[in-house]
């Protein structure tokens, strides 16, 4: 990424210019906006940077991913993995812990989960050694687990992973099932898309 | 179909245009650098989403495009297409990215990309939507490298007459496209050594699903294209040359079809059974190496391939019949006559293949849109019974 004042350098002095710069290292974030930020902190009361700045340290420092299922936790295990009350024998294969959070919002699931941390993208240089697929293969050898439900995306990056988990899952003998690809509820049968509509009518079911 | 309306804004040399036009022949002229072809492109564009001249959206906004209230320069095309008992409104919104800073003088804009936003009668679609929505069929004078071009130029030929017919088809030439390009990284991953070959069959087992599937579809629309094809251009070519001899056109897969059907699953079925049998070829090179991604079109008379041995003029006998061809194909399809866009192709020809072009242009009925330099190339009541406009400077003048 190119700096926002390249031309004339010496106009900004170097923390402001260091700071802008690695503002405009994130996602979705231009020089202009870098900027923005920049010298809206350089203005802002010194708690809100001292603040922020603590929060990004926290955030590498104490944040690290659960021993068992590679959720973001910041103990050894997760909070999921730590309750005794949930469905040890039932295990929800996501590719991140945005993902889980989702899930976990709708309240209808009460097994365990395990965060891949990415999905199969050979444009992108991920393969299956970087996802954590061998890990839930040994957590499958050594937990008692009935049923592994693949919720990758139901997109092609996401089927193809899925597809490589089931490969796995056969010889082991447990039972795999997928989420539903199908119409938004509440929706409109005239407002849904050709390929959902396709999905939802190859998916349909029996009543 | 025609398109009764045209508007542009910021495309190309065009600042602003509103321009009503007839459903049959309009003949649009002026010096070169006018902006006549623009026009063609603009029409082009709202049917296929491409441009035929550039590989780059940006490069279709004017460069003295200014942005309103702090938006960024675009450019827009929209246009009111009339059907049998319908019209419908196709906008296009091609509009420059935010990183690349417009204060700078507009010719020294770093290369980048520019997003496009699509609207059909107002509601915001995907690309993919737009096409098939207007039909188009160009004609320009570098239709000749079909006959002599690459293999690409002949797929694309195939792949843009069946786009614009089929919705089915152009989504799942997009699927098999990004499915190719992942594949592609994989193997090429293995060529290199980055990654071991254990496991290679189940790593490769979706992609090879997935393109199969895919690209057992295209081709066996392909083929049925091909053989449509055969019926109304063969004929078309003896026509145009008078020479008493057929077209006879050709579909090279690049594996070995069953010889007995052309139905999308069977054809599917044999691809994924020839992608097994070159695995270790296949990681030897890093990429794909069978598919309607490799496929060609031969064109042959008296079995002798014009590709090769064929004259000037007999390839572009075949490139005009090919352009009639498409058109007369996209009216069998779809019981609807597609919009001919004729950009200067008339000085090219000879007197007998120009007056076959204009006389199967003229009594059809159909919305044509010819440019042309020089009007000395047309007959007195051709001329008589087109609409003329005068194209100057990037903009029209009716007479």
């Amino acid at each position: 990424m190119r700096p926002a004042y390249s031309e004339r350098p010496q106009l900004v002095v170097e923390p402001v210019a260091r700071l802008i710069e690695e503002f405009s290292r994130l996602p979705g974030i231009g020089p202009k906006t870098a900027s923005r930020l920049t010298f809206f902190l350089l203005r802002a009361e010194p708690e809100l940077a001292h603040g922020l700045a603590q929060a990004l340290h926290d955030l590498k420092d104490q944040v690290r991913l659960c021993q068992r299922c590679f959720n973001i936790t910041v103990e050894e295990f997760c909070p999921i993995c730590l309750e005794p009350s949930r469905d040890q024998s039932v295990i929800c294969v996501v590719e991140e812990p945005l993902d889980l959070l989702a899930i976990e919002r709708t309240g209808a699931y009460r097994g365990l989960y395990h965060v891949l941390h990415g999905h199969i993208a050979p444009l992108d240089g991920v393969y299956r050694e970087h996802l954590k697929i061998d890990e839930l293969i040994a957590r499958l050898r050594t937990e008692a687990v009935d049923e592994v439900i693949l919720a990758t995306n139901p997109n092609t990056e996401g089927e193809a992973t899925a597809y490589l988990i089931l490969k796995d899952l056969v010889p082991l003998g447990v039972r795999a099932t997928r989420l539903a690809r199908g119409l938004p509820t509440g929706g409109d049968l005239e407002w849904a898309d050709i390929d959902t509509l396709g999905a939802a009518l190859e998916g349909r079911r029996e009543l | 179909m025609y398109v009764s309306n045209l508007s542009l804004r910021d495309f190309r040399n065009y600042r602003r245009l509103d321009l009503e036009l007839a459903s049959s022949t309009t003949l649009l002229y002026g010096v070169n650098a006018a902006g006549k072809t623009s026009l063609l492109e603009a029409l082009y564009y709202l049917a296929t989403t491409r441009s035929p001249r550039s590989s780059s959206d940006r490069e279709l906004v004017n460069w003295q495009a200014e942005g309103e209230a702090g938006a960024l320069p675009f450019a827009r095309i929209a246009a009111d297409v009339q059907q049998a008992h319908a019209r419908t409104r196709l906008e296009v919104l091609i509009q420059l990215r935010a990183d690349e800073s417009s204060t700078q003088r507009p010719q020294l804009r770093p290369q980048g990309s520019a997003q496009k936003l699509i609207r059909i009668n107002r509601k915001p679609v995907r690309a993919l939507d737009l096409v098939g929505q207007l039909r188009v069929v160009l004609f320009t004078p570098a239709d000749l490298v079909l006959v002599y071009g690459s293999p690409a130029e002949r797929r694309r030929y195939l792949d843009i007459t069946l786009s614009q017919l089929d919705p089915h088809y152009v989504r799942t030439l997009a699927q098999y496209n990004k499915l190719l390009q992942q594949r592609n990284s994989l193997l090429r991953a293995w060529r290199e050594r980055r990654r071991p070959l254990r496991g290679i069959d189940d790593e490769l087992g979706y992609w090879d699903n997935e393109l199969t599937a895919a690209g057992g579809y295209v081709l066996a629309e392909r083929l049925r294209a091909v053989a449509d094809l055969n019926t109304i251009a063969g004929t078309l070519y003896d026509t145009i040359t008078g020479s008493g001899q057929q077209l006879a056109i050709g579909y090279d897969s690049s594996f070995e079809r069953p010889t007995d059907t052309i139905e999308g699953a069977a054809l599917s079925q044999r691809m994924l059974q020839s992608l097994r049998a070159l695995r270790r070829d296949e990681v030897q090179r890093g990429q794909t190496l069978i598919g309607p991604h490799r496929d060609d079109l031969t064109f042959a008379v008296g079995g002798i391939n014009l590709g090769i041995y064929g004259s000037r003029g007999q390839q572009r006998s075949v490139a005009l019949a090919l352009k009639l061809g498409e058109s007369r194909l996209m009216y069998e399809r779809s019981g609807d006559m597609p919009v001919l866009l004729l950009d200067d192709v008339l000085s090219e020809l000879d007197m007998q293949r120009r007056k076959h072009v204009l006389s199967s242009i003229r009594h059809t009925g159909q919305q044509t849109l010819v440019t042309a330099t020089d009007l000395s190339d047309f007959e007195p009541d051709f001329l008589q019974q087109a609409h003329h406009l005068r194209v100057e400077n990037g903009q029209i003048f009716a007479l």
